[in-house]
């Protein structure tokens, strides 16, 4: 049984559409398309890490080696706000007395950040002074929200009885990188899914161009059946999302990023490749002309995938879980369900191809 | 008259295109983008019938174990990151759970304290008394940040319950003003910064709202001696309105907000506009549809010789052209003013958006016009594509960070949306080079736009260098198309400034210096490469030096133009000016320093030029041996005058 059925797999490759399939990504070669869509992903990950080394070393001071951010502290409340900034790690408060004494240490670099206290209202008023467009500038009112927020949690326990509602205790810091999951949440799905579109919007310029160009008749005089050439081309487009996408997360990985359940990704974009795909070949053989072929196919699969997440099976959300390694028992079936999907897109499309009077396109 | 004339013919063909596009959009695509629309919609409409909308990319992706009796099991809900797991410490040890946070009662507290070097896969964090919270976290980086997402959610959560409560003056014991300050210029910005009303005002808040503290002793006895003092009173006089009225504004609106500088500790904000980026982002979304049917039918005139009809009618090719991007400019432009509505922007919003518009138009209709398939096609839309919104976003995350983050006009919009002052200078820098490539682009493109190029298979690189080629006349030609060049080469330095800001600086400014050369490089000769193999120009030494020649002394002029605008727009954008100096872009530098650039230009371009007329190995070889030169130089200068 088993065997026949590898037999049949065979058989239904060995007939032309393997060799459409090869003969599709050998224009694409020729074309030095698929070169150039490397090329995009390339600078997309580049500038995503890019994006990804500039927030990390902006906003986590414990990637920065050795910083150490020197702050004034001036004002009636000296006292309270040096308590609160002793808490943070990457500040160093010093009291000044004079005020003046605060801007001239700031003036001369001495200190990157002043706090000048003032009592009013039975409230503490707090002027933060960082330096003006320096790559400083960030960190110093990152971590100095930290210190007020600090400031303020004291002041919250101090007040506790004036307070009807009592604020939750705080963990304690432990330095966690707060952009952690960026590589997961955007990037990976990016990367992930940017073939998967790439590789549908190629089906329509590669099916509509042949219907343009006339040349889908010169094809129809071999002998081959219109589903055998759809077959081949689509079965080269699905097989090269799924491997870019492989690609990168290997790229990902060898950049220290863990990525988990690799399997179930492939799974995953495989699918999405297989749906895409299928949607694609459909919208060109409904459609007028290319151009509307394309328009709705780009329209489509993007209203798609946005409506497709606000849903909890989130395409997006299921690649993160998935890398992240937070992946649920519901993960695993929306994975199944999209494999599902995949079939019955796939067979649903191919049925209607195979009652499109070829003559007619 | 004749101008009214030729206004008409654009129209016409103008309305043509449109036409043809809304007749191409027949009964059944219409039918298929109507089901396509009630697809997407009943799918969003179950979403929000079943209360699940706008779910976001991160959730989920932290389990944190907790009791459903917790105080905390609120906070975990309400975060879209977190979610909550049975608290058990065998799913933190089996690495099923991220974070356990320890029932609220101090019956059944975890106890998982491990030394540092103990290889347990936990750690607890804290076990206070007050509280009596407990957490313990996998030991791990996605712990790690797993633990700081739980305390960003609790410090979220305290905020809501304090925006609950009766008593404010308790609930925000902490008032906050933020203010910048160079370090450097302290002293000298000390005089601009402080009009003399402001002084006046100032003493007579402090007397009235103080009781004699020594900020007010300070601003006593301050007389003009002395400036720090003043400097610093004077912000506290900015601070007495803003702190008082923030406090009005409800928590969701703060979120929405982007950055304030006043506030409670929670309402004030590192530079990261992060709301404001967000929207600044939906300007790009609809170009990236207007230039996939723009391209399409340029390319359709290109297939199976259909443009022919038009080009043999009265028409000039610039006409042909601009009435078939006329549509899809205006589209472009009532989209934008839209989006402009939608999201609160003004008027410079759209006007700083405009040249981005453009300047997918233009680089779509060079694509389309050297594409040679469709399929081509989509790729180099796609490339402009990623290339645009990369360039257009990525600085505008620096908006408050940077002066470096106006290369981008996307920047503008951000400032807008925040309420941050937009200076004509600050317009003119960040547009202006994307005016300029636009028009070459466009230029470029309606040069190609004829017979012999339009309905041939040739590949990009060599329908580039005709493109090029069709642009050139004689030697005095070659001199006008190195300026034409500057705006890339602006564009192209400006985003290797901010590709490479990040690194050290001993790092970034060598590589900086070389990477630029190399632009120049390239943008001095490329067109005399293209000349030569078109065989424009006879391959003999002395045309070689002749075009070198030529092409240094029209990119110096070019580039003294981009000084002059650098002078009127802004003298304030340190980075940029000293990263641009090398090349001689020194408003001080004397009549020797101007000309060394211009002999620089001319000696590199020549090099260039020399290897241009054997073919494309020696143009390399020669062009790497012309950046050598050239980085030298930049190293000359930034070692003796930098």
């Amino acid at each position: 049984m088993a065997k026949s059925l590898v037999g049949r797999l065979i058989a239904w490759l060995e007939s032309q559409r393997l060799t459409i399939a090869t003969r599709e990504l050998r224009v694409l070669k020729r074309e030095k398309t698929i070169v150039l869509a490397l090329a995009i992903q390339l600078f997309v990950a580049a500038f995503s890490g890019f994006l990804v080394v500039g927030l990390v070393s902006l906003y986590d001071p414990s990637s920065v080696e050795g910083l150490q951010i020197e702050a004034a502290v001036t004002g009636d409340a000296s006292e309270e706000m040096q308590a609160a900034i002793d808490n943070q790690q990457s500040l160093n408060a010093t009291v000044y007395t004079d005020t003046a004494d605060a801007y001239e240490a700031f003036d001369e670099g001495r200190a990157q950040a002043i706090f000048e206290t003032a009592v009013r209202e039975d409230r503490i008023e707090v002027t933060l002074t960082a330096p003006e467009g320096s790559l400083e500038t960030t960190l110093v009112v990152a971590e100095g929200q930290q210190a007020l927020r600090a400031l303020e949690r004291q002041q919250h326990a101090e007040r506790a009885a004036h307070l009807s509602v009592q604020p939750l205790e705080l963990p304690e810091d432990r330095g966690g990188n707060p952009y952690f999951d960026f590589m997961y949440t955007i990037l990976l799905p990016l990367l992930v899914f940017l073939p998967v579109f790439i590789s549908g919007s190629i089906t329509v310029d590669s099916i509509t161009e042949e219907i343009d160009r006339g040349t889908l008749e010169l094809l129809r005089v071999a002998p081959v059946s219109l589903i055998e050439i759809l077959d081949g081309k689509a079965i080269a487009m699905i097989g090269i999302a799924p491997i870019q996408a492989m690609a990168w997360l290997a790229l990902l990985s060898l950049n220290g990023v863990e990525i988990a359940n690799p399997g179930w990704l492939f799974g995953l974009v495989t699918a999405s490749a297989v749906i895409v795909v299928s949607l694609a070949v459909a919208v060109s053989l409904l459609a007028a002309n290319r151009r509307s072929a394309q328009l709705l196919f780009s329209v489509g699969v993007l209203l798609l995938f946005v409506a497709l997440s606000l849903l909890p099976i989130n395409p997006a959300n299921t690649a993160a879980l998935l890398a992240i390694d937070s992946a649920s028992t519901l993960t695993y079936l929306v994975v199944s369900s999209y494999l599902l999907a995949a079939l019955v897109v796939a067979t649903g499309v191919r049925q209607f191809v195979g009652r499109v009077d070829a003559n007619r396109l | 008259m004749k101008l009214l004339g030729r206004f008409r013919r654009i129209w016409r063909i103008a309305r043509w295109e449109v036409s043809l596009g809304s007749t191409s959009f027949d009964r059944r695509t219409l039918m298929i983008a109507a089901v396509l629309v009630v697809l997407a919609g009943s799918i969003v409409g179950a979403a929000m019938v079943f209360g699940l909308g706008g779910l976001s990319p991160n959730q989920d992706i932290y389990r944190v174990g907790i009791d459903a009796d917790s105080p905390y099991h609120n906070v975990v809900e309400s975060h879209s990151a977190l979610t909550a797991r049975p608290a058990d410490p065998e799913l933190l040890e089996s690495g099923d759970i991220e974070l356990l946070v320890s029932p609220a009662d101090d019956s059944g507290t975890v106890s998982l304290i491990a030394a540092e070097d103990d290889d347990t896969t936990a750690v607890e964090v804290e076990s206070t008394g007050q509280s009596r919270l407990s957490v313990a976290h996998a030991q791990s980086e996605k712990g790690n940040a797993a633990l700081t997402a739980f305390r960003a959610a609790v410090e979220r959560y305290n905020d809501r319950l304090m925006a609950l409560e009766e008593n404010q003056t308790a609930a925000y014991p902490v008032g906050v003003q933020l203010q910048y300050q160079s370090q450097q210029q302290l002293v000298q910005s000390d005089d601009q910064e402080l009009p003399d009303d402001a002084e006046n005002d100032d003493v007579e808040d402090d007397e009235s709202v103080d009781s004699g503290d020594d900020t007010d002793e300070d601003s006593d006895d301050s007389a003009d001696a002395d400036q720090d003092t003043d400097g610093e009173v004077a912000v506290d006089d900015d601070r007495e309105d803003p702190v008082v009225a923030d406090h009005e504004g409800s928590f969701v609106e703060q979120l929405f907000a982007g950055g304030t500088d006043s506030g409670s500790p929670a309402e004030i904000s590192p530079p990261f506009p992060f709301s404001s980026l967000l929207l600044a982002f939906v300007f790009l979304v609809p170009m990236n549809f207007i230039i996939q049917a723009y391209g399409g039918t340029i390319l359709n005139e290109r297939i199976n010789r259909r443009g022919e009809l038009l080009l043999v009618a009265p028409l000039t090719r610039l006409d042909i052209v601009a009435g078939k991007t006329l549509p899809y400019l205006i589209a472009s432009i009532g989209a934008i003013s839209a989006i402009s509505l939608g999201i609160g922007g003004g008027i410079v919003s759209v006007l700083a958006v405009l040249p981005i518009a453009l300047a997918f138009l233009s680089a779509t209709f060079v694509g389309a016009m050297f594409a040679r398939s469709f399929k081509e096609l989509t790729f180099v839309t796609v490339t402009i594509s990623v290339f645009l919104m990369s360039y257009a976003f990525v600085p505008a995350i620096f908006t408050n960070v940077t002066p470096i983050a106006l290369i981008s006009p996307l920047t503008l919009v951000v400032m807008e949306l925040q309420g941050d002052p937009i200076g004509v200078g600050a317009y003119v820098f960040s547009t202006v080079p994307f005016y300029l490539s636009s028009v070459i682009l466009f230029l470029l493109g309606v040069g190609v736009y004829r017979e012999e190029d339009m309905f041939t298979q040739k590949s990009v690189p060599l329908k580039f260098l005709d493109a090029l080629d069709a642009r050139l006349r004689g030697p005095k030609s070659v001199a006008v198309v190195s300026g034409l060049m500057i705006p890339f080469v602006f564009v192209l330095e400006l985003l290797a400034i901010a590709v490479l800001f990040v690194l050290p600086i001993e790092l970034s400014i060598p590589i900086i210096l070389v990477v630029m050369a190399a632009i120049e490089e390239v943008a001095k000769s490329i067109h005399i490469y293209a000349g030569f193999e078109s065989d424009r120009f006879g391959r003999t030494t002395s045309m070689a030096l002749l075009l070198g020649a030529m092409s240094g002394l029209g990119f110096f002029v070019g580039e003294k133009f981009t000084a002059i605008s650098q002078l009127v727009g802004l003298p304030e954008l340190a980075l940029g000016e000293a990263t641009l100096t090398p090349s001689g872009v020194t408003p001080t530098a004397t009549l020797g320093l101007l000309a060394a650039p211009l002999v620089l230009h001319v000696v590199t371009a020549g090099i260039s030029a020399l290897g241009a007329k054997r073919d494309l190995r020696w143009y390399l070889v020669a062009m790497l041996i012309a950046t050598l030169v050239h980085a030298g130089y930049n190293f000359g200068v930034l070692y003796f005058y930098g």
